[in-house]
Protein backbone atom coordinates (compact mmCIF):
# COMPACT_ATOMS: atom_id res chain seq x y z
CA UNK A 1 0.00 0.00 0.00
CA UNK A 2 2.31 2.40 1.31
CA UNK A 3 4.49 1.48 -2.19
CA UNK A 4 1.49 2.50 -4.35
CA UNK A 5 1.32 5.53 -2.90
CA UNK A 6 4.93 6.36 -2.94
CA UNK A 7 4.38 6.10 -6.64
CA UNK A 8 1.02 7.75 -7.08
CA UNK A 9 2.61 11.03 -5.38
CA UNK A 10 5.70 9.99 -7.57
CA UNK A 11 4.03 10.12 -10.96
CA UNK A 12 1.71 13.45 -9.49
CA UNK A 13 4.71 15.38 -9.38
CA UNK A 14 6.37 14.15 -12.62
CA UNK A 15 2.83 15.79 -14.55
CA UNK A 16 3.09 19.16 -11.93
CA UNK A 17 6.81 19.36 -12.58
CA UNK A 18 6.54 18.93 -16.81
CA UNK A 19 8.17 21.89 -17.50
CA UNK A 20 11.00 21.64 -15.57
CA UNK A 21 11.91 18.42 -16.69
CA UNK A 22 11.69 19.13 -19.88
CA UNK A 23 14.16 22.21 -19.24
CA UNK A 24 16.22 19.66 -17.14
CA UNK A 25 16.69 17.15 -19.64
CA UNK A 26 17.21 19.88 -22.74
CA UNK A 27 19.97 21.25 -20.48
CA UNK A 28 21.72 17.95 -19.52
CA UNK A 29 21.43 16.84 -23.11
CA UNK A 30 19.71 13.32 -21.53
CA UNK A 31 19.30 11.06 -24.28
CA UNK A 32 17.55 7.63 -23.90
CA UNK A 33 20.37 4.92 -22.21
CA UNK A 34 22.45 3.60 -24.72
CA UNK A 35 23.03 -0.43 -24.55
CA UNK A 36 26.34 -0.33 -23.17
CA UNK A 37 29.30 -3.19 -22.43
CA UNK A 38 29.96 -3.18 -18.85
CA UNK A 39 33.19 -4.73 -16.58
CA UNK A 40 32.16 -5.92 -13.43
CA UNK A 41 32.63 -3.03 -10.99
CA UNK A 42 34.96 -3.85 -8.76
CA UNK A 43 37.24 -5.02 -11.32
CA UNK A 44 37.57 -2.34 -13.56
CA UNK A 45 37.50 0.46 -10.37
CA UNK A 46 40.31 -1.55 -9.08
CA UNK A 47 42.28 -1.58 -12.62
CA UNK A 48 40.88 2.57 -12.25
CA UNK A 49 42.47 2.52 -8.93
CA UNK A 50 45.81 1.06 -10.26
CA UNK A 51 46.16 3.38 -13.08
CA UNK A 52 45.83 6.57 -10.61
CA UNK A 53 48.67 5.12 -8.51
CA UNK A 54 50.63 5.29 -11.46
CA UNK A 55 50.31 8.78 -11.90
CA UNK A 56 47.75 7.98 -14.66
CA UNK A 57 44.36 10.45 -13.75
CA UNK A 58 41.31 9.31 -15.43
CA UNK A 59 38.04 9.57 -15.93
CA UNK A 60 35.26 7.23 -15.63
CA UNK A 61 31.17 6.73 -15.65
CA UNK A 62 29.69 6.37 -12.35
CA UNK A 63 27.17 3.87 -12.12
CA UNK A 64 24.14 3.94 -9.46
CA UNK A 65 22.45 6.26 -7.89
CA UNK A 66 24.41 7.29 -4.25
CA UNK A 67 25.88 10.62 -5.67
CA UNK A 68 22.85 12.18 -6.51
CA UNK A 69 21.68 14.88 -7.55
CA UNK A 70 25.66 16.14 -8.50
CA UNK A 71 26.42 12.94 -10.25
CA UNK A 72 24.15 11.00 -12.10
CA UNK A 73 23.91 7.34 -13.33
CA UNK A 74 25.34 6.53 -16.26
CA UNK A 75 25.01 10.22 -17.58
CA UNK A 76 27.78 11.47 -15.74
CA UNK A 77 31.83 10.93 -15.70
CA UNK A 78 34.43 12.19 -12.75
CA UNK A 79 37.69 12.82 -13.64
CA UNK A 80 39.92 11.49 -11.06
CA UNK A 81 43.27 12.30 -9.91
CA UNK A 82 45.16 11.20 -6.93
CA UNK A 83 46.65 13.62 -4.24
CA UNK A 84 48.85 13.04 -1.28
CA UNK A 85 45.97 14.07 1.36
CA UNK A 86 42.48 14.63 1.14
CA UNK A 87 39.23 16.57 2.73
CA UNK A 88 35.97 16.60 3.74
CA UNK A 89 34.17 17.58 0.44
CA UNK A 90 36.21 16.01 -1.60
CA UNK A 91 34.40 13.69 -3.62
CA UNK A 92 36.76 10.18 -3.63
CA UNK A 93 37.40 7.04 -5.10
CA UNK A 94 37.89 4.35 -2.01
CA UNK A 95 38.53 1.43 -1.41
CA UNK A 96 35.93 0.58 2.08
CA UNK A 97 36.85 -3.01 2.11
CA UNK A 98 39.02 -5.52 0.04
CA UNK A 99 38.12 -5.56 -3.50
CA UNK A 100 34.86 -3.19 -2.89
CA UNK A 101 34.79 0.12 -3.95
CA UNK A 102 33.05 3.02 -3.85
CA UNK A 103 32.78 6.71 -4.84
CA UNK A 104 31.17 8.84 -1.94
CA UNK A 105 31.98 12.52 -0.20
CA UNK A 106 34.38 12.54 2.53
CA UNK A 107 31.84 14.51 5.41
CA UNK A 108 34.05 13.58 8.42
CA UNK A 109 37.93 13.48 9.26
CA UNK A 110 40.06 12.65 11.68
CA UNK A 111 43.19 12.26 11.19
CA UNK A 112 43.88 9.26 8.65
CA UNK A 113 40.40 7.94 9.65
CA UNK A 114 37.53 9.10 6.91
CA UNK A 115 33.87 8.97 7.29
CA UNK A 116 32.11 8.46 3.49
CA UNK A 117 28.58 9.34 2.59
CA UNK A 118 27.04 9.06 -1.18
CA UNK A 119 25.16 12.76 -1.67
CA UNK A 120 22.24 10.34 -2.54
CA UNK A 121 22.78 8.42 0.61
CA UNK A 122 20.18 9.08 3.37
CA UNK A 123 21.39 7.18 6.20
CA UNK A 124 24.78 4.91 5.35
CA UNK A 125 28.50 5.79 5.37
CA UNK A 126 31.50 4.07 5.53
CA UNK A 127 34.80 4.35 7.23
CA UNK A 128 38.02 4.12 5.66
CA UNK A 129 41.73 5.03 5.91
CA UNK A 130 43.22 7.88 3.75
CA UNK A 131 45.56 5.39 2.43
CA UNK A 132 42.56 3.70 0.67
CA UNK A 133 41.49 6.70 -1.06
CA UNK A 134 42.58 5.98 -4.70
CA UNK A 135 41.93 9.36 -6.00
CA UNK A 136 39.53 12.80 -6.09
CA UNK A 137 36.97 14.20 -8.31
CA UNK A 138 38.61 17.26 -9.95
CA UNK A 139 36.02 17.55 -12.80
CA UNK A 140 32.13 16.43 -12.82
CA UNK A 141 32.06 15.60 -16.76
CA UNK A 142 28.26 16.47 -17.63
CA UNK A 143 26.82 15.59 -21.36
CA UNK A 144 26.92 19.16 -22.10
CA UNK A 145 29.45 21.01 -19.76
CA UNK A 146 32.43 20.20 -17.41
CA UNK A 147 32.52 21.54 -14.13
CA UNK A 148 35.62 22.11 -12.21
CA UNK A 149 35.11 20.26 -8.61
CA UNK A 150 36.75 23.65 -7.19
CA UNK A 151 34.38 26.20 -8.92
CA UNK A 152 32.74 28.18 -6.25
CA UNK A 153 29.10 27.79 -7.27
CA UNK A 154 28.99 23.97 -7.34
CA UNK A 155 30.80 23.81 -3.66
CA UNK A 156 28.14 26.40 -2.27
CA UNK A 157 25.52 23.78 -3.64
CA UNK A 158 27.44 20.56 -1.88
CA UNK A 159 27.94 23.20 1.70
CA UNK A 160 24.16 23.63 1.46
CA UNK A 161 22.76 19.99 0.23
CA UNK A 162 25.08 19.00 3.40
CA UNK A 163 22.63 20.85 5.76
CA UNK A 164 19.75 19.78 4.44
CA UNK A 165 20.73 16.36 5.13
CA UNK A 166 17.82 16.19 7.76
CA UNK A 167 15.08 16.81 4.35
CA UNK A 168 17.68 14.97 2.05
CA UNK A 169 14.48 11.84 1.55
CA UNK A 170 12.02 14.31 0.76
CA UNK A 171 14.19 16.23 -1.32
CA UNK A 172 15.71 13.15 -3.39
CA UNK A 173 12.30 12.12 -4.03
CA UNK A 174 11.24 15.19 -5.79
CA UNK A 175 14.83 15.02 -7.71
CA UNK A 176 13.67 11.80 -8.75
CA UNK A 177 10.43 12.72 -10.29
CA UNK A 178 12.01 15.22 -12.29
CA UNK A 179 14.63 13.43 -13.61
CA UNK B 1 51.45 6.67 -37.48
CA UNK B 2 51.44 6.50 -33.57
CA UNK B 3 49.18 5.82 -31.02
CA UNK B 4 47.99 9.20 -29.40
CA UNK B 5 49.80 9.79 -25.80
CA UNK B 6 47.52 8.56 -22.97
CA UNK B 7 46.38 5.72 -24.77
CA UNK B 8 46.86 2.27 -23.64
CA UNK B 9 46.34 -1.56 -23.51
CA UNK B 10 45.22 -2.89 -19.91
CA UNK B 11 43.94 -6.10 -19.18
CA UNK B 12 40.90 -6.73 -17.07
CA UNK B 13 38.90 -9.77 -16.48
CA UNK B 14 40.78 -11.59 -19.05
CA UNK B 15 39.61 -8.66 -21.53
CA UNK B 16 41.97 -6.55 -23.56
CA UNK B 17 41.21 -2.86 -23.37
CA UNK B 18 42.41 0.30 -24.41
CA UNK B 19 41.64 3.37 -21.89
CA UNK B 20 43.11 6.88 -22.58
CA UNK B 21 43.88 8.33 -19.70
CA UNK B 22 45.14 11.92 -19.11
CA UNK B 23 43.41 15.54 -19.23
CA UNK B 24 43.94 15.92 -22.84
CA UNK B 25 41.77 12.94 -23.13
CA UNK B 26 39.28 13.75 -20.71
CA UNK B 27 36.53 13.98 -23.63
CA UNK B 28 37.32 11.00 -24.98
CA UNK B 29 34.35 8.70 -23.60
CA UNK B 30 34.80 4.90 -24.80
CA UNK B 31 36.89 2.37 -23.74
CA UNK B 32 38.11 -0.01 -26.62
CA UNK B 33 37.97 -4.04 -26.42
CA UNK B 34 40.88 -5.30 -29.10
CA UNK B 35 40.28 -9.08 -30.16
CA UNK B 36 43.28 -11.43 -30.08
CA UNK B 37 44.85 -10.73 -32.89
CA UNK B 38 44.11 -6.61 -32.20
CA UNK B 39 45.75 -7.23 -29.11
CA UNK B 40 48.90 -9.08 -30.54
CA UNK B 41 49.09 -6.06 -32.94
CA UNK B 42 48.72 -3.28 -30.50
CA UNK B 43 51.33 -4.88 -28.23
CA UNK B 44 53.82 -4.40 -30.68
CA UNK B 45 53.63 -1.10 -32.49
CA UNK B 46 52.39 0.82 -28.90
CA UNK B 47 55.66 2.72 -28.61
CA UNK B 48 56.94 2.71 -32.45
CA UNK B 49 56.27 4.53 -35.59
CA UNK B 50 53.69 1.91 -38.21
CA UNK B 51 52.24 2.36 -41.03
CA UNK B 52 49.69 -0.44 -42.54
CA UNK B 53 52.05 -2.43 -44.29
CA UNK B 54 53.83 -2.73 -40.28
CA UNK B 55 50.92 -4.18 -39.34
CA UNK B 56 50.08 -6.91 -42.59
CA UNK B 57 53.66 -7.65 -41.93
CA UNK B 58 53.14 -8.21 -38.48
CA UNK B 59 49.77 -10.34 -38.94
CA UNK B 60 51.94 -12.67 -41.54
CA UNK B 61 54.45 -13.38 -38.82
CA UNK B 62 52.09 -14.57 -36.46
CA UNK B 63 49.54 -15.94 -38.29
CA UNK B 64 48.70 -18.35 -41.48
CA UNK B 65 47.51 -15.74 -43.91
CA UNK B 66 48.39 -14.43 -47.30
CA UNK B 67 49.89 -11.26 -47.83
CA UNK B 68 46.91 -9.72 -49.47
CA UNK B 69 44.48 -10.46 -47.12
CA UNK B 70 46.79 -9.57 -44.66
CA UNK B 71 47.30 -6.05 -46.24
CA UNK B 72 43.33 -5.53 -46.32
CA UNK B 73 42.54 -6.41 -42.81
CA UNK B 74 45.46 -4.27 -41.52
CA UNK B 75 44.18 -1.25 -42.98
CA UNK B 76 40.94 -2.18 -42.39
CA UNK B 77 41.77 -2.17 -38.83
CA UNK B 78 44.17 0.95 -39.09
CA UNK B 79 41.22 2.73 -40.56
CA UNK B 80 38.67 1.94 -37.65
CA UNK B 81 41.51 2.74 -35.26
CA UNK B 82 41.86 6.42 -37.27
CA UNK B 83 38.23 6.79 -36.90
CA UNK B 84 38.00 6.07 -33.10
CA UNK B 85 40.67 8.51 -32.84
CA UNK B 86 43.74 6.01 -31.01
CA UNK B 87 45.55 7.00 -33.94
CA UNK B 88 48.08 10.39 -34.62
CA UNK B 89 49.46 10.67 -38.31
Amino acid sequence: MKKLVKRLIRALLRVLLTPWRSRYRKRNGIVSNQLRHELPNDAWLGEVSKMLDEGKPYAIYVKGYSMRPFIEHTRDRVFLEKRDTYDVGDAVLAQIAPGHYVLHRIIKRQGDNLTLQGDGNVRGVETCMMQDVSGVVTQYIRPNRIIPADDPKLIRRIRLWRKLRPIRRYLLFIYKAIV
Amino acid sequence: MRIKKGFELREVCGEHIIVAYGRENIDFNKVISLNESANYLWKNIADKDFTAETLADLLCQEYEVDAETAAKDAKSLLDEWVKVGLVEV
